[in-house]
């Protein structure tokens, strides 16, 4: 079966969030969801619209142990190490064998990892990591004027998703928002999208970023009052635009 | 700056940088919406309670890949924290289904499924989310078999042969109605500017 049917797309977006999709289909959709931005926005678009119906079930306090056993399962090991009242001398001891123990076992897991990838990530990953295979992507790091690192735009070759992330502290401007713009070489500057305040945000774009982003060399983030803006205005981040394969 | 005085999303992005306290204060804010929602598709205490569990273990592992916007849309944090828990709930009624299966049929099964003789409640749920969600007209603009369907599958987890089983009528006719009546809501919520 194909995935890139717009129709079939929607159709197993729906069904996986409405919960109908099944057994192996749902399966094949949710590895294919990790990578895939264009199946992560249709999911997103479909959280959205039956996530609201979740709202109305009524509320019931989980039991305590609940928590108690998340606490002891995500607990960051620094913190869950460290003992309540430390002993004023011996302290040290116990600490520096546990920290010698995590520095051998450190020094293992990176010899397997470096002998053996395989026990820790897929073949494809691996590949990946050792620079034999990057998924193929249109990526452009914006700063402001001074350098700083603002925003991460990423989007896969064929795909018609962006997504923006944001890496720095991003003011809001006084007025309007905040609009990214591709620059191409030769030609007139056009929208790519919205750009968020704080995390990350996807939106789809007018067609692939093959086709849109082959000839842009340069992103510029402005701030826009004009709903549907023609020309991008004043600059306030900018950065190249470079293809990844 | 105090937790409580952090917004969902900031205490999520926090998470997402390995902030417990604030992981913490993401389960006390939200507990009990989302042990509401499994216990709501599992029927049974004990599978909410270790759905729960796994869905904020998934949470605290995967807190970085909350995107507040889709689309210029924003995505509401509950929405998406809502989306692991159902996921694992639906989960968890497989694996439920798939067990039942492979053991020999049982006459009192049936009285056990979470969602027998609940169906009423269901569409009761889907009345009151109509209202919050003010879209009348969308849902209400269904068929009465589109709408049962919907709400069937979405608030306990039924798949198509199940909520067919419920509803008496053929999975073929149950597969109809649900796809269609996703269709329409989908272009009735665009009409109105939700995930257009």
């Amino acid at each position: 079966m194909r995935y890139s049917d717009p129709q079939l797309i929607e159709h197993l977006a729906s069904t996986y969030v409405l919960g109908t999709l099944a057994g192996g289909a749902r399966r094949r959709f949710e590895r294919l969801l990790r990578d895939r931005a264009d199946l992560q926005l249709a999911v997103a678009e479909w959280d959205a619209r039956l996530g609201a119906l979740g709202q109305t079930v009524p509320p019931r306090a989980a039991p305590s142990r609940v928590w108690a056993t998340i606490d002891a399962r995500t607990r960051p090991l620094s913190v869950a190490a460290a003992p309540a009242r430390p002993a004023p001398l011996g302290w040290f001891k116990p600490a520096g064998f546990s920290l010698g123990g995590l520095a051998a076992g450190l020094l293992a897991a990176s010899a397997l990892f470096v002998l053996m990838p395989g026990l820790f990530i897929t073949a494809d990953r691996a590949a990946m990591l050792t620079g034999q295979r990057l998924p193929q992507s249109y990526v452009g790091l914006l700063t402001d004027a001074q350098g700083n690192g603002k925003l991460l735009v990423s989007s896969l070759r064929h795909g018609t998703a962006m997504t923006v992330k944001v890496i720095g502290p991003i003011t809001a401007p006084a007025q309007g928002r905040l609009v990214l713009w591709a620059v191409p070489a030769a030609g007139p500057a056009f929208v790519l999208g919205p750009v968020p305040l704080t995390g990350s945000a996807t939106s789809e774009l007018p067609g692939t970023s093959e086709k849109l982003l082959s000839k842009v060399q340069k992103l510029v983030v402005t701030v826009e009052a004009d709903a549907a803006p023609t020309a991008p205005g004043a600059v306030v981040f900018s950065g190249n635009c470079a293809k990844l394969w | 700056m105090s937790l409580d005085s952090l917004t969902l999303q900031q205490l999520i992005e926090r998470t997402a940088q390995g902030d417990h306290a604030c992981f913490a204060q993401v389960y006390s804010r939200t507990q009990a919406h989302l042990f509401g929602v499994a216990l709501r598709m599992l029927g049974r205490e004990q599978a909410a309670e270790d759905v729960l569990q796994e869905a904020f273990v998934s949470i605290w592992k995967n807190a970085g890949s909350y995107r507040s916007h889709v689309n210029g849309q924003p995505v509401q944090p509950m929405t998406w924290l809502m989306a692991i828990v159902r996921n694992k709930s639906l989960d968890a009624l497989r694996q439920r289904t798939r067990r039942a299966e492979s053991q020999l049929p049982d006459d009192d099964a049936l009285d056990d499924q979470p969602g027998a003789a609940s169906a009423p409640s269901a569409l009761d749920l889907l009345g009151e989310a109509t209202r919050a969600l003010h879209i009348e007209a969308c849902l209400g603009g269904l068929d009465g078999s589109h709408r049962q369907s919907l709400a069937l599958a979405y608030y306990q987890g039924l798949s198509h042969s199940e909520v067919a089983q419920q509803m008496g009528a053929p999975l073929g006719s149950v597969k109809a109605w649900i796809r269609r009546g996703l269709d329409k809501l989908k272009t009735c919520l665009a009409a109105r500017g939700v995930a257009a």
